[in-house]
């Protein structure tokens, strides 16, 4: 099934679409909807995504950034082994080359439509921005602060584990993933000075404990237009022995998180919820112990065809409300946003977006610091 | 036609561009905040400023030397917006007499460690003085008063008759700080900074608390803070020492050398009123208003009134504030005058609430007026005495500070 998706999605190349063929990707704008990944020739086939943006943010009436920031360049390739055997990958550069890193190379083998083993570094099912995370799909410039804080998208991981979807009825869809991955470490509560962070963890391709952790999804969608998935992250995040001898008390991160699309009409609403439970060191009295956050985002397009010459291009208006709240035991320490877009797509893979944000950060003493951003991007698929 | 629409257009774009400044926000009026550098600095020292505001701002990973004892991994997570601090990020001083404790953990007591090392407990017998951060604004200016005009103010045995008996605090200066620095050199120097006048130069003051209160080590001392309770081992931290260069303190200290003090508030009737009280009821014979400062090597600190309203001087404040434990010369019935410049501007920087007095339990101007004892007791019941508009008034006069 997952090469049957994945053929669509190359509908440009072998000019079968993926609409035609009644096939739904297993999340919209994720692993499985590359749209316009191209064929250069054998049985590989490229594609990518390149995006810039200009930022002007200020910070209590102090510019804080006045720039233009080339910000991602990614490259994707597919394979199509054999009719069962797919490899997939991605390779990131990002802020002009100065983070290069393999976000995904997968391996699926298709044992039955209900069940594809996957393995490699895999995109972790935890929310579903983190597996549609590609900003030509994103209408806002920046992700979500939850989206980025505590889950901290994109985030991969090695590991292997199994996916599939089934139909309990001709409208509903029911579809799974599950895969043991390295997970984090120490550096959640030491990676970074603010305290927990839970995305300095991340990007460990050999497990620092010896002990996998476990993510999953759950995505329930009852018609095409409507998902909701429930996500989950667990495992130990440190190192607790060497040597045979305990070092340390073994301590879990969990992330939990809820997720939700509804599409009516020219309208979407979508979101995001999660919750982050850490158990920290007590004798450093500096690191959070739970922390969690939310948003939520309307989207309304409008105007298409109204440009003759662009027959395909249409505008959509954007607001999104976000919070991240880093010590859920104490007031302040948060993060909240209102964002506020006006985009215009020639074609459904390019985007121009013109952002507002407006940003309240609350410190550990409930001092609350003002900011503001103008952003204005492109991003495209190629 | 296009005359409306030319006139719309301009309409638009003279709106958003007058909306701009508060859709993008705008910083807050001159003289309201606790972290803006005197007025009229040269580039250079502007340059300076910038370059230690960014070491205040810093936090420290445990990668980058915290710890392993420590109080709070920056300067800011203790002096937020370069203001006092609160009790949830005050710590406890503590020695046995003139004994420092050191064997037990002394002098102060690191509440927290970083994993892989205990934290410190406070030994239960011994002598403990519980203190919230002070701010950190103006102390260029308290360097800059010359000695003599400090010790002009002395009356330690209140030859005056005023009830008044204020002391300067001798102490010893460190070896790593050299004459060259105000407070430095060999012999007795006057101490000016920090709650009981115990640190006589800013570069001690400094060094210190990178080293006991963030547990960073530098070139002045290169030692981590030992662990007496933990057998005196440093455990945890395998990052080398000196974790910072002299050139990283030596910015932080010209940094908050060059922090002014906030401006005056709006000066009212009611305020005017309650500045002539401060002085009928004879506050300001220590809360001194005003000190002049002498040469300084940053011009804008040279020859300039300083409005502290403290004369530096140790002072008996009674035995409802008495911490009881000696902290050099100084006994434990005696405080240095807090400065009571930047008292508008409390709430504003601790989130809403109100901190005062060493150990930050008085959370009102009134109770922190009536917690005065000592050589303060006869203001104090003056205070008491006034009706409740008079009283209101002098409030509204520390208010504007």
């Amino acid at each position: 099934m997952i090469l049957r998706m994945l053929m669509g999605l190359l509908c440009p190349l072998v000019g079968v679409a993926a609409a035609e063929e009644g096939e739904t990707p297993l999340v919209r704008g994720g692993i499985g909807d590359k749209p316009f990944i191209k064929g250069i020739g054998g049985r590989t086939y490229f594609g990518g995504y390149t995006e810039v943006h200009f930022r002007y943010e200020r910070e209590e009436g102090i510019t804080e950034e006045l720039t233009f920031e080339p910000k991602r360049f990614n490259i994707f390739t597919y394979t199509p082994v054999s009719d069962r055997l797919r490899v997939a990958s991605e390779l990131e550069f990002e802020e002009g080359g100065e983070e290069i890193k393999i976000e995904l190379a997968l391996i699926d083998f298709e044992i039955h439509p209900f069940l594809t083993f996957r393995g490699g570094i895999i995109l972790s099912p935890l929310g579903r921005f983190n597996l549609s995370h590609d900003s030509p799909t994103n209408d806002f410039t920046d992700r979500p602060l939850v989206s980025t804080q505590i889950i901290p998208t994109a985030l991969s991981e090695g590991g292997m584990g199994f996916y599939g979807s089934v139909h309990p009825t001709p409208q509903a869809r029911v579809t799974y993933e599950l895969y043991a991955v390295n997970g984090f470490d120490d550096r959640v509560v030491g990676g970074r000075p603010e305290g927990t962070r839970i995305a300095a963890g991340r990007g460990n391709f050999a497990d620092n404990n010896n002990r996998p952790s476990w993510v999953g999804r759950l995505g329930l969608s009852p018609r095409p237009a409507v998902e909701v998935g429930l996500s989950l992250h667990t495992g130990p995040y440190n190192s607790w022995e060497a040597d045979g001898l305990a070092i340390a008390d073994k301590r879990n991160l969990s992330i939990f998180a809820l997720d939700w699309e509804v599409r009516q009409g020219p309208f979407e609403w979508l979101g995001e919820y999660a919750l982050a439970a850490i158990d920290v060191p007590e004798e450093s009295a500096i690191f959070q112990s739970s922390q969690r956050g939310y948003y939520a985002q309307l989207n309304a397009h409008f105007g298409r065809g109204w440009i003759a010459q662009l027959p395909r291009s249409h505008f959509t208006g954007i607001v999104r409300y976000g919070l991240v709240d880093f010590d859920a035991d104490i007031d302040g320490d948060s993060h909240r946003r209102l964002s506020l877009g006006f985009n215009f797509r020639p074609e459904e893979e390019a985007v121009f977006k013109v952002d507002y944000q407006r940003n309240w950060q609350r410190d550990a003493f409930d001092n609350l610091v003002r900011g503001a951003a103008l952003l204005f991007s492109v991003a495209t698929y190629f | 036609m296009k005359r409306p629409i030319f006139a719309a257009v301009l309409c638009a774009v003279a709106w958003i561009g007058g909306a701009c400044g508060q859709l993008m926000t705008e910083p807050p009026p001159a003289g309201d905040d606790l972290e803006s550098p005197f007025e009229g600095l040269s580039a250079d020292l502007n340059a300076a400023f910038v370059a230690g505001d960014e070491n205040f701002a810093k936090a420290f990973t445990i990668d980058e030397g915290l710890g392993p004892i420590f109080n709070n991994v920056g300067c800011e997570g203790c002096h937020p917006g370069d203001g006092r601090g609160t009790p949830a990020v005050g710590f406890f001083r503590f020695s046995e007499g003139q004994d420092l404790a050191l064997d037990k953990g002394g002098a102060q007591h690191q509440d927290k460690a970083i994993p892989g090392a205990p934290p410190e407990v406070l030994p239960p017998e011994v002598d403990r003085s519980f203190r919230i951060p002070p701010p950190v604004f103006g102390v260029g200016l308290i360097e800059a008063i010359p000695v003599e005009a400090i010790l002009a103010r002395e009356d330690p045995d209140d030859a005056d008759g005023d009830g008044i008996s204020g002391r300067a605090h001798w102490v010893s200066s460190p070896d790593y700080v050299s004459a060259a620095h105000v407070g430095g050199g060999d012999g007795i120097q006057l101490g000016r900074f920090s709650r009981k006048a115990q640190v006589s130069s800013l570069l001690q003051q400094v060094v210190e608390a990178y080293h006991e209160d963030i547990g960073i080590t530098s070139d002045f001392l290169p030692e981590e803070n030992s662990h007496a309770q933990a057998g005196g081992v440093a455990l945890g931290d395998q990052v080398p020492d000196p974790e910072i260069s002299a050139a990283t303190v030596l910015t932080t200290v010209m940094y908050v050398r060059l922090l002014a003090p906030p401006k005056r508030g709006p000066i009212t009737p009611q305020v005017e009123r309650g500045e002539a009280l401060f002085h009928q009821i004879q506050c300001h014979t220590c809360h001194t208003p005003t000190m002049r400062t002498g040469a300084s090597s940053v011009p804008a600190l040279s020859y300039v009134d300083a409005h502290l309203y403290s004369d530096l001087l140790l002072h008996d404040m009674g035995e409802g504030l008495a911490d009881n434990r000696p902290d050099g010369d100084a006994t434990g019935r005696e405080w240095r005058t807090a400065p009571l410049w930047g008292l508008r501007l409390v709430t504003d920087f601790l989130g809403g609430q109100a901190f005062y007095m060493h150990d930050g339990q008085s959370t009102t101007l009134h109770d922190a007026i009536v917690r005065h004892g000592g050589e303060a007791a006869a203001s104090r019941d003056a205070y008491m005495a006034l009706d409740q508009a008079d009283q209101e008034a002098l409030i509204a006069f520390l208010e504007s500070l």
